[in-house]
């Protein structure tokens, strides 16, 4: 019975059947248990909304699978608060005390280390989340996973990171590229890696848009402020002109912060159709539709939702963002179901040993 | 017509993505069998265990082999739905109670518990043994890096001050501190600390002696512990909060005291100066000039440190003030020279390392 899928049609080969109704009925008492309990409850919270996210999510013809416990995320971060925030905590007791008793050079070089040692870690925790994140996600049966625990990726998140900002920033877009492809060359799904190859001059002229745009804007504040000034003062003399300086000032500073905004939207949109596209599996190959302007109605409606519902909109962002994150992904090629077998990479039964108390997001 | 015993089935075998669709038979005893054109298979039913439910569909794993999964269709013969494990939706301490019981219990729980931590300074802290308190404070400060000022003349009229208002055998640790604020502040370990600023701008011993019996107040209410415990509780809600804890040795500076405790502190003060017959008039004057200076506000700003959470100024030293016994002389507390050699402690003393924050 095996045979194989040709995903070539019009139908999108990732399609989510989910309902926010459906889905208020998993939040909401999550929301209560997480609240009685303290936020203790948040692990199960977590491990219950992405089974029903993940199993209302259809890859060509079967349903994918969240199989991630949250006993086992409870268990990482309690792994993670003994092996990371009591050490963390002691050091920077020490760093204090040294600092008190007038060795500060010492001092401070211990402060620095728990910061580069938190810095690290981070590094460390973008590849196991991704790690976790797919060995609990099946698809027919057959998980993902990797046969690398980060701890390389951890120093290399640190020195391209580090490369990345000196020269201006400039970098960034190499950085950012070079760890999308080192993370995700090291995870599998079923016998086969996945393959990446994305080049940072596909986001590079998106990214120079945060250094042209604040010329541009502070221009245009200027002669925004100096027409307050003017209006203010046909309007009300030398009182109007202080006044309608200082509005034409709050709008320069709200165009800045709009317009910086705006760019890293502009940015992000075409870094994940850059990256998303540059990735392959087998004879699958993947793209990511999602323009400026759907990230922009992603986020507006995300703003919408929380401030109007006075925060309870919180617990739907998640199924937004995953249905929107479905929505644009799509897949092309060929799968052959026979060779597909199952994955030979290790799981551990804690939430992945260490890291996944971090669990940030997975792509 | 169906046999109850038997429902259509899909699975993967765990081993590979194909697909398996046949039929799932129960024997009636403990055993389970999958058949297919193409596959066969049969395990206990005990292994079977619950999975996921999906909108037409349930999902069930086997404890014997992770990767299999088997769905079968939501509707499910009675006689065979018997047989199958039950579903958990919550977790297993949930589901067992209820949704409703488990969520009063827990909250029952959290407020028991988030009452015990918010109370625990006020009662643990004076329980904690002083000589525990000395260790954490020898720890966290130790000799405070050198910066603490000393002259023969200046150890020596201070001893004096401290005789006054410390009537215990085993005094507090004092010491005059090489910084320019005008503060001072009694640490961790019974250790009192008057800033070199506050000394400078003292106009007479009474003053300091005023301030040296309120620290010193706050040694023996053993509400140093208490702010301490108070302090570590808050780094561990914020670090509950965020994962990036942000100590420093503000954190220290930072440590406040309840209005309540200061009242006290201001109490004790008072009592210790009448016993040693010093007059109040000093620490009022200080107050009323502080009051003058800083603004009689009854905000606390923790960062102002020791002026900021007190009681108003205005009000203190009006309590100062009507502490004094009518027409009373007092003695004076400290010589000219004795209060002369405490003002030029830090100046005259050549090895006090200055304070700087780097």
């Amino acid at each position: 019975m095996g045979g194989s899928h040709d995903i070539d049609g019009a139908d999108s080969a990732f399609v989510f059947e989910g309902n926010w109704k459906d889905f208020a009925r998993i939040a909401l008492p999550n929301l209560l248990l997480t609240i009685v309990t303290l936020g203790i409850y948040r692990f199960w919270a977590t491990a219950r909304e992405r089974q029903y996210l993940w199993s209302r999510t259809r890859f060509v013809d079967e349903h994918l699978e969240w199989s991630g416990t949250g006993k086992e995320l409870f268990l990482g971060f309690l792994i993670v608060l003994v092996l990371f925030g009591v050490p963390y905590f002691g050091v920077t007791f020490i760093a204090q005390a040294l600092i008190a008793r007038g060795h500060e050079a010492i001092g401070t070089a211990l402060g620095v280390l728990a910061f580069a040692s938190i810095f690290y870690l981070g590094g460390v925790a973008r590849f196991r989340g991704l790690r976790y994140r797919l060995s609990r996600t099946r698809w027919r049966g057959i998980r993902g996973g990797s046969d690398h625990n980060g701890f390389v990726f951890g120093l290399s998140y640190m020195w391209k990171n580090i490369v990345g900002w000196l020269p201006a920033g400039l970098l960034i877009p190499w950085s950012m590229t070079s760890l999308w492809n080192e993370r995700w060359n090291k995870m599998s799904f079923g016998p086969f890696a996945f393959e990446t190859s994305a080049e940072p001059g596909g986001v590079f002229a998106r990214f120079l848009l945060f250094y042209l745009a604040p010329f541009v804007l502070f221009v245009g504040g200027v002669i925004m402020a100096g027409m307050g000034m003017l209006a203010g003062y046909g309007v009300g003399g030398e009182d109007g002109v202080a006044i309608g300086g200082f509005l034409g000032f709050l709008g320069l500073i709200l165009f800045f912060y709009l317009g910086l905004g705006l760019i890293a939207v502009a940015f992000y949109a075409k870094f994940y159709r850059e990256v998303v596209g540059a990735t392959r599996w087998r004879e699958l190959h993947f793209t990511f539709e999602a323009s400026t302007i759907d990230w922009i109605k992603l986020l507006v409606i995300d703003a919408v939702l929380v401030v109007f519902t006075f925060g309870i909109g919180l617990i739907f962002l998640s199924y937004r963002h995953w249905k929107f994150f479905m929505t644009h992904l799509e897949a092309g090629g060929e799968i052959l179901l026979d060779e597909l077998t199952q994955s030979q990479t290790s799981t551990a039964k804690h939430g992945e040993g260490l890291l996944d108390a971090f669990d940030m997001g997975a792509i | 017509m169906e046999s109850p015993f038997k429902t259509e089935a899909q699975w993967y075998d765990g081993t590979s993505a194909v697909r398996h669709s046949g039929e799932l038979t129960w024997d009636g005893g403990e055993t389970f069998e999958l058949t297919s054109p193409t596959a066969r298979d049969g395990f206990a039913a005990s292994d079977l265990v619950f999975g996921e439910a999906r909108s037409r569909t349930v999902i069930y794993r086997r404890e014997s082999t992770p990767d299999f999964r088997l769905i079968l269709p939501a509707d499910i013969p009675p006689g065979l739905a018997a047989r199958l494990p039950a579903a958990h939706t919550y977790g297993a301490w949930v589901d067992r109670l209820g949704l409703g019981k488990a969520a009063g219990i827990f909250a029952v729980v959290s407020i028991a518990a988030v009452a015990l931590f918010m109370t625990a300074p006020d009662w643990l802290g004076p329980r904690i043994p002083t000589s525990w308190e000395r260790n954490i404070g020898d720890a966290m400060v130790g000799d405070f890096g050198g910066r603490i000022c000393h002259t023969p003349a200046g150890d020596a009229a201070l001893a004096k001050l401290l005789e006054k208002v410390d009537p215990e055998e085993e005094k507090v640790r004092a010491g005059v501190a090489n910084m320019e604020m005008v503060n001072a502040v009694a640490l961790p370990g019974g250790q009192v600390l008057l800033f070199d600023g506050l000394v400078q701008q003292a106009e007479s011993a009474e003053e300091l002696a005023g301030v040296l019996a309120h620290e010193v107040g706050h040694v023996r209410e053993r509400h140093v512990m208490t702010a301490l415990l108070r302090q570590f509780g808050l780094s561990i809600l914020l670090a509950g909060a965020d994962s990036g804890v942000t100590n420093s040795v503000f954190g220290l500076a930072s440590m406040g005291y309840s209005r309540d405790a200061e009242r006290e502190a201001d109490d004790y003060a008072r009592a210790r100066m009448a016993q040693s017959n010093v007059s109040p008039l000093g620490a009022a004057g200080f107050f009323e000039r502080m009051a003058d200076e800083y603004g009689d506000t009854e905000d606390s700003n923790a960062l102002v440190g020791w002026l900021a959470s007190h009681p108003s100024s205005g009000e203190r030293a009006k309590a100062y003030r009507d502490a004094a016994r009518k027409g009373a002389e007092y003695p004076p507390v400290l010589t000219e020279d004795e209060f002369k050699a405490l003002k030029t402690m830090c100046e005259q003393d050549p090895e006090v390392e200055e304070f700087e924050f780097f």
